[in-house]
């Protein structure tokens, strides 16, 4: 009797059958209402307006972010690098004799982590009032959490031979943790964190289209108000510093040479500071005035009562199957379009393809995709599909690139086309770190599903910004836990399922966002 | 070593630059903030908030900053948390920042706000009929169907009252919801491309397009007025009067009340840009049927 | 005559058996004692508790009349331990991994500059003399040399560290005969030549090949995790070695 045997690469392809449900709704529930402005915003690409005073808007706009990011960048590398440390196994062994403290730390890490910065920032508002410090804090807190888990994942799987050596040669913790453990560890900080960097910028643009200052506010307002050369002169933009800021990650993901490391923390470290020096004298942002305004907090009885209010169970199945499905088109097309396209042009045009999917941010995506459509939970799948899809096509090219091609010129000299070389020859050899990836993308997606929740109309993130524009603190209260305790869990499955696929997490953890 | 100091000042710097860089700067003087919900398009509410600004900074002596804000919850947050002093809220905004900061002050009201209407517009493609009554609403059932922001009181609240009251559920519309453009300007622009065949906003910004022909309207028509009701007005912090001196409330509400057209030309515009020949006196109680209602449709708790 | 080193019924709990199974033994001062058997035997395991790398399950190691436990982070700078996979940091270069052996005697500060400058490089280079490596290395990465120089950097940060006792497991498997001799010659300091450099007088060394055993005063052999035989090298017959290899 033969039996099934099905391997990761086509584990790897399959979730893309996703999208042909999405799609399936999508053409249910067409209408050609809105064609006209789709049109108008893909002409609107060639024709941006040129405008001083749209520059001028533009500009400041991407000023804000970058001032936004640059702190947050800076402050949750700091943090995260200090509780990474903290909560680092090794270091609390070495350190104190018992793991307990690091375990301690990486549980409590768990919380701040499980929220996304979107609602942190909408409840963050609720408690200090309109600054500028809103965002930063809502990036700095989950990303802090994100940092350090990272770090100490890093820690952790070092060689600590070494530092045994060297501690039993009677050095004190703290210097024998400083010489073992150093050296190691800033190559790794260096390409992390520099990741980081282009993950900042992504929330910062993300806050901003929910009204919180920077180029993702006037990608919203030109959006909203239909000016689609307005919205396309911010979105060129935001293209240039996205680009410069991705040619400079793949530059500090490589191996860098000491020279490099110095030039590096001379050069690029001092204007990544004084970004906001620079920028926060041009009336431009609003530090406003800071202070703290608890919310009231609620009995246990209205707890309840606004438990049983709410469709828990709707919006919990509503929000995995989002989930489900933006994963399921994230993970699979990449692989999918590399396969059926695998030549020199397919590459290029796909570069392109993935740029442009990263560069829009998924709820103006949405927002465009609903003017010829209905509200639906399959509009917000595929905008934040699809946005994805960029993110993971990206870094599927970038690790195929690193790697040596020796297995596919074994299966080239057997004849093979060229589909059957990129996927026995190129894809089979990375699918099972693709996949391990992939679970932990998964992960990000659950969290990630609150910024397009609103437009869908569906799921926790949208009854979150419902409940919280009625003022209801109890229903929100509620609702937070519950998404923190769904986020949880999801962590705990996408950790077992990457350590399924992946023996060695080290290498691709680099490259978590 | 040459590295150590290297590392040394590069220290030294990035401490100066963080420290330098991230406090905040304090204001010195009492300074009045004011603001809106963003019901218009951000440019228009700046051109005639920073006017209005001045005026009030001539007349009262106090230096006036406008905040911009981007969303309607967010403006009622930053009434809630001190961070405006003085915001231009509409009807459900405007009770739910009192509900949330006892003892906030109804400084006034514009002449059209006591007799507010909002209209429901079609695409002509549509072929919706005029609504003669009440009734005819329920033609609007399997519509594509668009309000306004979530929570504005012409482009939603008092829109799914009436709806609510001829005995259409919000569920009916085709796509099962409706949908919520963000702004009355984005209503207009997405029933004229079709997007949506029906939406509902604010009387007062479908006039001032009409007249200006900042959206074009060619394939849009009106097809229901809504009975009226009250909506926008000033809401002040309570204790404007500790921070800028006795009575300065009561100075607040004079100096609206006072706005003349033919006073100065600078009150002449900001009238217009409000739509308004004046601002009257307003009060808690002309706002208490749109709480019911706001407790009705549970944008009130 | 009073023990340096004392296991007293020292036992350690494998995943099935006992790697190590109820051992006593003395060391005295200024002896030096091989420990021999085959792979498997428990030899790193008896080194890893003697050296306090490992607690045992039962039992107790006493050094110097204190519990090896009861040691503070500073005392554990006389006991010195060279490994066979030498655990250099990789990334340092030879100076620094040579410093990192004094790191007892100094504080963080020092620890950290040793990151970041060149520091005592002529102590180092002396050291490097001693153990015959080429002084042009002394900046190179450690993870850029070969077996052999590494293992001449770890005996090198062992001397730095001026240990009072040295242990070492298996240091000598695949290395080439004329480092062996010189490994030798510098850890038992036989001919007393290298007084200055080496203060350790008690030494245990595990060897893989019984043939070095003629330079040590004492031989320990284990099987199973137990002392099969305890004798002095003079004493010992050819025929008693062969039977703990053969069996």
């Amino acid at each position: 009797m033969r039996k099934l045997h099905i391997t990761s690469p086509i584990i790897a392809i399959i979730p893309s059958i996703a999208i042909l449900g999405v799609i399936a709704k999508l053409i249910s529930t067409f209408h050609a209402g809105g064609s006209s402005l789709i049109l108008d915003f893909a002409y609107s690409a060639i024709t941006p307006s040129v405008d001083p005073l749209v520059i001028k808007a533009a500009i400041n706009g991407l000023k804000l972010t970058l001032f936004t990011t640059s702190i947050s960048w800076g402050l949750s590398s700091i943090i995260g690098l200090f509780l990474g440390i903290l909560s680092s196994r090794i270091v609390s062994r070495a350190t104190f004799g018992e793991e307990i403290i690091s375990r301690v730390i990486r549980c409590l890490l768990c919380i701040p982590r499980s929220v996304h910065e979107l609602i942190w920032g909408l409840l963050i508002i609720q408690l200090v009032g309109l600054s500028i410090w809103v965002s930063i804090i809502a990036l700095v807190i989950p990303y802090s959490a994100i940092n350090a888990r990272v770090i100490s994942d890093q820690i952790d799987n070092f060689d600590t031979k070494p530092l045994l050596a060297i501690r039993n040669s009677g050095a004190t913790p703290l210097s024998a943790l400083l010489t073992a453990l150093l050296f190691k560890l800033i190559p790794t900080m260096v390409s992390y964190f520099g990741y980081r960097l282009e993950c900042t910028f992504r929330g910062a643009v993300i806050l901003g289209i929910f009204g919180m200052g920077g180029i993702g506010t006037e990608l919203e307002l030109t959006l909203k108000s239909l000016e689609f050369n307005e919205m396309w002169t911010s979105l060129w933009f935001l293209a240039a510093l996205m680009f410069l800021i991705e040619a400079l990650i793949n530059k500090s993901s490589q191996e860098l040479t000491v020279k490099e490391l110095r030039y590096l923390a001379i050069f690029i470290l001092p204007i990544l500071l004084l970004i906001p020096i620079l920028f926060s004298n041009e009336n431009l942002v609003n530090f406003g005035t800071i202070g703290w305004h608890p919310i009231p907090f609620p009995s246990s009885q209205e707890l309840k009562t606004a438990f049983y209010e709410l469709p828990i169970l709707n919006l919990i199945s509503r929000t995995l199957i989002l989930t489900v499905l933006s994963a399921g088109i994230a993970i699979g097309i990449p692989p999918l379009i590399m396969f059926l396209w695998p030549g020199k042009n397919g590459k290029r045009v796909q570069t392109i393809v993935w740029f442009f999917l990263r560069l829009i941010p998924p709820p103006l995506t949405a927002l465009l995709i609903q003017l010829t459509t209905f509200p639906s939970i399959a509009v917000g799948a595929l905008a934040l599909g699809c946005h994805n899809v960029g993110i993971l096509g990206r870094l599927l090219k970038e690790s195929i690139k690193n790697d040596d091609s020796s297995n596919k010129y074994s299966i080239l000299a057997t004849g093979a086309d060229a589909r059957t070389v990129w996927l026995y020859g190129i894809f089979s050899k990375q699918s099972n770190r693709y996949l391990a990836y992939s679970a932990y993308r998964t992960d990000v997606l659950l969290r990630e599903t609150s910024i397009v929740g609103l437009i869908g109309g569906t799921g926790l993130g949208w009854q979150i910004i419902e409940s919280l524009s009625s003022f209801d603190w109890n229903q929100l209260i509620i609702l937070v836990c519950i998404y923190s305790t769904l986020t949880i869990a999801g962590e705990l499955i996408s950790d077992k399922l990457r350590d399924h696929w992946l023996n060695d997490r080290t290498q691709w953890e680099f490259s978590l966002g | 070593m040459d590295i150590q100091n290297q590392i040394k000042k590069l220290t030294c710097y990035s401490l100066v630059i963080l420290i330098v860089g991230s406090s905040p700067k304090t204001i010195a003087q009492q300074r009045l903030s004011i603001g809106a919900i963003p019901d218009q398009s951000p440019e228009r509410l700046n051109r005639l908030f920073n006017l209005l600004s001045k005026e009030i900074e001539n007349e009262l002596k106090v230096p006036v900053k406008y905040i911009p804000v981007t969303n309607y919850t967010a403006a009622v947050s930053a009434f809630r948390t001190g961070s405006i002093d003085l915001i231009w809220f509409g009807g459900l905004t405007g009770v739910q920042a009192r509900n949330q900061r006892p003892g906030a002050k109804v400084i006034a009201q514009r002449d059209i706000d006591s007799k507010f209407r909002s209209v429901f517009i079609a695409n002509k493609s549509s072929e919706l009929k005029q609504i003669r009554t009440m009734e005819d609403l329920n033609l609007l059932k399997g519509k594509r169907f668009t309000f306004g922001s979530q929570n504005s009181t012409s482009g939603r609240l008092m829109p799914q009252y009436f709806l609510k009251q001829a005995g259409v559920k919000i569920n009916e519309f085709a796509g099962r919801s409706p949908g919520f453009s963000g702004s009355h300007d984005t209503t207009i622009a997405l029933v004229q491309s079709g997007s949506y065949e029906v939406g509902a906003l604010n009387e007062q910004v479908w006039k001032i397009n009409k007249k200006e022909k900042r959206i074009p309207i060619s394939k849009i028509k009106v097809i229901w007025r809504t009975p009226t009701y009250h909506d926008y007005h000033w809401l002040a912090q309570p204790n404007l009067d500790e921070r800028f001196g006795n009575g300065f409330t009561d100075k607040l509400k004079i100096f609206f009340i006072g706005m003349k057209a033919n006073k100065s030309e600078s009150q002449r515009k900001v009238l217009d840009l409000f739509g308004a020949k004046r601002f009257v006196r307003a009060s808690e109680k002309d706002y208490s049927k749109i709480e019911q209602i706001g407790r009705e449709l549970g944008k009130i708790k | 005559m009073k023990a340096k080193i004392k296991l007293i019924n020292v036992s350690l709990k494998g995943v099935h058996n006992y790697r190590l199974k109820d051992i006593s033994l003395k060391i005295y001062n200024g002896e030096r004692v091989a420990l021999v058997g085959k792979s498997g035997a428990g030899k790193t395991s008896l080194i890893s508790t003697a050296n306090g790398i490992i607690s045992p399950d039962n039992g107790e190691v006493i050094i110097e009349d204190f519990a090896i436990k009861s040691l503070s982070t500073k005392q554990k700078v006389k006991i010195g331990t060279l490994w066979q996979d030498h655990r250099l940091v990789e990334e340092l270069n030879v100076n620094q991994n040579i410093n990192s052996g004094a790191l007892a005697r100094h504080g963080s500060l020092w620890a950290i500059k040793n990151l970041i400058s060149e520091l005592d490089v002529e102590e180092c280079l002396r050291l490097m003399r001693v153990v015959e490596l080429s002084e042009e290395l002394i900046f190179s990465r450690v993870s850029e040399l070969s077996g052999g120089q590494r293992q001449r950097v770890a005996i090198a940060r062992l001397l730095r560290q001026r240990p009072e006792i040295i242990f070492a497991d298996e240091p000598f498997s695949n290395l080439d005969p004329k480092l062996v001799e010189l490994g030798l010659r510098i850890l038992l300091n036989r001919d007393n030549s290298l007084d200055e450099i080496i203060t350790a007088k008690t030494v245990l060394i595990s060897l893989h090949r019984p043939e070095l055993i003629s330079l040590f005063d004492r031989v320990i052999a284990i099987n199973k995790g137990e002392i099969v035989m305890d004798e002095k090298v003079k004493d010992i017959k050819e025929k008693d070695l062969e039977s703990i290899y053969i069996e």
